[in-house]
């Protein structure tokens, strides 16, 4: 675990730490939107889309800030899905066929493996974005079983797992802990919507091992399951190789994950597919529940999936409500 | 059996579009109000005597006095409509529409004329591509009947049969935010809050399929309408929802004296079954199956492996029609006329017959370019000939 990171510790519930963070693509603004739509449609100019992007990328900071969050994201503005920059920096595979991100409106271009994939070169373009982005930084990265999941191939899916957590995932990990990353979330909903495939297990703990490696104790891995209940892989879950295992609090009763967990929680206790924004009070009270239940060494806050497929607007909302339901958690545990 | 149901019957490898094309520059910006460049104008100008259009001078001599004001507005969304017509009977095919160019969005235009939404602003679907989403803030009803005028409008213009596409009952419910049916959800973290929504969203679903679409729907077949698509881009999207969708299409439909048929697109069509066991209403199934295809020819297995599930459609007890989708909407790459054959007949082999097959791009090709559009098409009916002669049809 690391130490030294700014969370007040909790005298009522053992050890626990306090923090919260948004992680995953957030939306644009309607300015971008005309932005983008107006490059493709030749109505507007490439100077034009960025300034947009450099103005979404500012507010984003701006909101993290107001809100009081615990680590930084940059918001993956400008990232087309959550694979696209890594299988563009990577030979081996290309983007191509749009499939739909499980039970949304909302599509992906699945990787499609040609070959051994791995990364060329050092951080894909996207990371280099962030040169503004204040620090301590989170980095939203697709899990390795999500990842090889997702991709079309015809090879064993769990030898793809291990190659793109060795030869994608890692060495992006390795390049990140020395510009100021001290969480790496790695989205997972294929195992919460899916679920675990048989004998797949054991490659995905191995694969968590080599990133964990390459994070090298700079940042902790948050392994965030989400797009289904999470009860059914509690055990599993607590087992693997990770600083946390992110629930998703929509889709999983609190009951059913046990007690006294060895690794930390990341609550996915705002919904990032309703458009109401959740009372300061019940985020807060769910969130001490959590606390009291589960005794994890550390609680992280957040929304249960990405907040793309909300309007700018309200996502702002929510991450705002995130942050003052964090005050007020680590007030009322002080 | 009214004469669509007869020639949608009866008719092998029927060809029609799926519902939207993109929106010409001069469109757009003279909708918009804006000053016309002469590049808009002549794009109206080259494709009016491209495509043969009548009168497409008078056409020319209104964007020569933009900005329009609002007759000006509403002539151009007219002759947009007037346009896209001739474009999709000129490709040669049999069934068509407008390309949705009256309309704002699909989804959009609905909301916009019904009772209990209020938008919410723009969520991305995919890379660059973004839609305006809804909330349902109060009681759903039908404002207007919204797809009336230009049905009326284009029954005096079209020279092929028309077929309207309405977007469906679940799709709407699906892309919008619920402010109303699930308002207390209670804490969040337990499953009997997962109960109360489940119900609430059924709720909302069959609100929309009742008090908006089949007012709609009866609305068109008081005009004449004969053959009325229910796009249901959402339809897989909630694979525990599948019941719902089934029920929002039957409490649309049943009862009402028209042809009826669906528009299922990018989805895991196996998950479709059982459940659209259920859509007996539903006369035709048409599904986008070549963005999932080869781009190799051949008649195997292995060279059209997009076209896997089709047997499952094939299978159905009312044994519907398969509206094939042989045209990637979402690239410029133009099939050539002998993939489109080969993925017709791969399907009519798998079929066992031609009647219970036509023939359709995957999806509305707004995304594509009127260029790319048009040349798509015609390819696409070309492979249909192609397809009929080796067919002996």
């Amino acid at each position: 675990m690391l130490s030294g990171l700014p969370f007040p510790t909790d005298k009522r519930f053992e050890m626990t730490r306090i923090g919260a963070y948004q992680h995953g693509i957030y939306p644009r603004s309607e300015a971008v939107v005309a932005a983008t739509r107006g490059l493709e449609r030749k109505r507007t100019t490439p100077e034009e889309v960025r300034d947009r992007f450099r103005e979404d990328e500012e507010d984003i900071i701006r909101v993290q800030k107001q809100a009081g969050l615990d680590f930084f994201s940059d918001g993956l503005l400008r990232w087309q899905d959550i694979f696209r920059p890594l299988v563009e920096a990577s030979r081996g595979m290309e983007a191509r066929t749009l499939v739909r991100w499980f039970d949304n409106n909302s599509f992906y271009r699945a990787p499609e493996i040609s070959d051994s994939p791995a990364l060329e070169g050092e951080l894909p373009e996207a990371f280099q974005e962030a040169v503004g982005l204040p620090e301590p930084r989170v980095a939203t990265l697709p899990s390795p079983y999500l990842f090889s999941r997702a991709a079309h191939t015809k090879g064993d899916r769990n030898e793809l797992m291990l190659d793109l957590a060795r030869n994608v995932l890692r060495p992006v990990v390795d390049a990140l802990r020395g510009q100021g990353y001290r969480v790496i979330h790695l989205q997972e909903p294929w195992l919460g919507y899916f679920g675990l495939e048989p004998g797949a297990d054991q490659a995905l703990a191995e694969a968590l091992q080599e990133i964990r490696e390459g994070a090298g104790g700079a940042a902790e891995i948050v392994l965030h399951v989400y797009f289904g209940d999470a009860g059914p892989h509690a055990g599993f879950l607590r087992s693997l190789p990770v600083d946390a295992v992110g629930i998703d609090f929509v889709a999983t009763d609190l009951d059913s994950l046990g007690t006294g967990w060895e690794v930390g929680i990341l609550a996915g206790c705002l919904d990032g597919r309703s458009s109401l924004v959740e009372s300061l009070e019940d985020t807060a009270a769910f969130a001490r529940r959590v606390a009291e239940k589960l005794q994890p060494p550390a609680l992280y806050l957040s929304s249960n999936c990405e907040l793309e497929f909300l309007p700018r607007d309200v996502a702002r909302q929510k991450v705002l409500r995130l942050g003052e339901a964090a005050r007020s958690v680590k007030e009322s545990l002080r | 059996m009214s004469m669509t149901e007869t020639t949608l019957l009866t008719m092998p490898l029927l060809t029609h579009e799926m519902g939207s094309l993109d929106k010409p520059g001069w469109r757009v910006k003279g909708y918009a109000g804006a000053k016309l460049e002469e590049k808009d104008i002549e794009e109206a100008r080259s494709w009016g005597e491209r495509l043969g259009v009548q009168d497409h001078e008078r056409l020319v001599e209104l964007l020569r006095g933009s900005p329009l004001d609002a007759d000006g507005k509403d002539e151009v969304r007219r002759w947009s409509s007037r346009y896209a017509v001739r474009l999709l009977e000129s490709a040669g095919l049999d069934v068509v529409y407008d390309g949705e160019q009256q309309r704002s969005e699909m989804y959009a235009w609905a909301v916009a004329h019904a009772n209990g939404f209020e938008d919410r602003g723009s969520v991305r679907a995919f890379d660059n591509k973004y839609y305006t989403k809804a909330s349902v803030t109060g009681p759903i009803s039908l404002r207007v009947p919204y797809h009336n005028d230009e049905f009326g409008f284009l029954q005096s213009v079209a020279r092929a049969e028309l077929k309207v596409p309405i977007t469906g009952a679940y799709t709407i419910a699906d892309w919008s935010f619920d402010e109303h049916y699930f308002q207390d959800g209670g804490q969040i973290g337990s499953s009997d809050r997962r109960t109360r929504r489940k119900e609430a969203r059924r709720q909302f679903i069959l609100d929309v399929a009742r008090n908006l679409i089949r007012p709609n729907l009866d609305a068109l077949i008081g005009l004449g309408a004969r053959w009325l698509q229910i796009d249901e881009p959402a339809g897989s999207t909630g694979q525990d929802e599948l019941d719902m969708f089934v029920e929002s299409f039957n409490e649309s439909v049943e009862g009402l004296d028209s042809v009826f048929s669906t528009h299922l697109c990018f989805s895991d069509y196996n998950l479709f079954f059982p459940a659209i066991e259920g859509m007996t209403g539903c006369k035709q199934f048409a599904v986008g199956f070549a963005n999932y295809d080869s781009r190799e020819l051949g008649v195997s297995d292995e060279a059209r492996p997009g076209y896997e599930v089709i047997s499952k459609f094939r299978d159905l007890p009312y044994e519907p029609i398969l509206g094939l989708g042989v045209l990637d909407i979402h690239t410029d790459f133009v099939e050539p006329p002998e993939l489109v054959r080969d993925r017709i007949l791969y399907a009519v082999d798998v079929f066992g017959d031609p009647n219970r097959i036509h023939v359709t791009p995957d999806c509305g090709l707004r995304t594509r370019s009127w260029e790319v559009a048009y040349a798509k098409l015609q390819n696409m009916v070309e492979g249909v000939q192609l397809a009929k002669k080796s067919l002996s049809l």
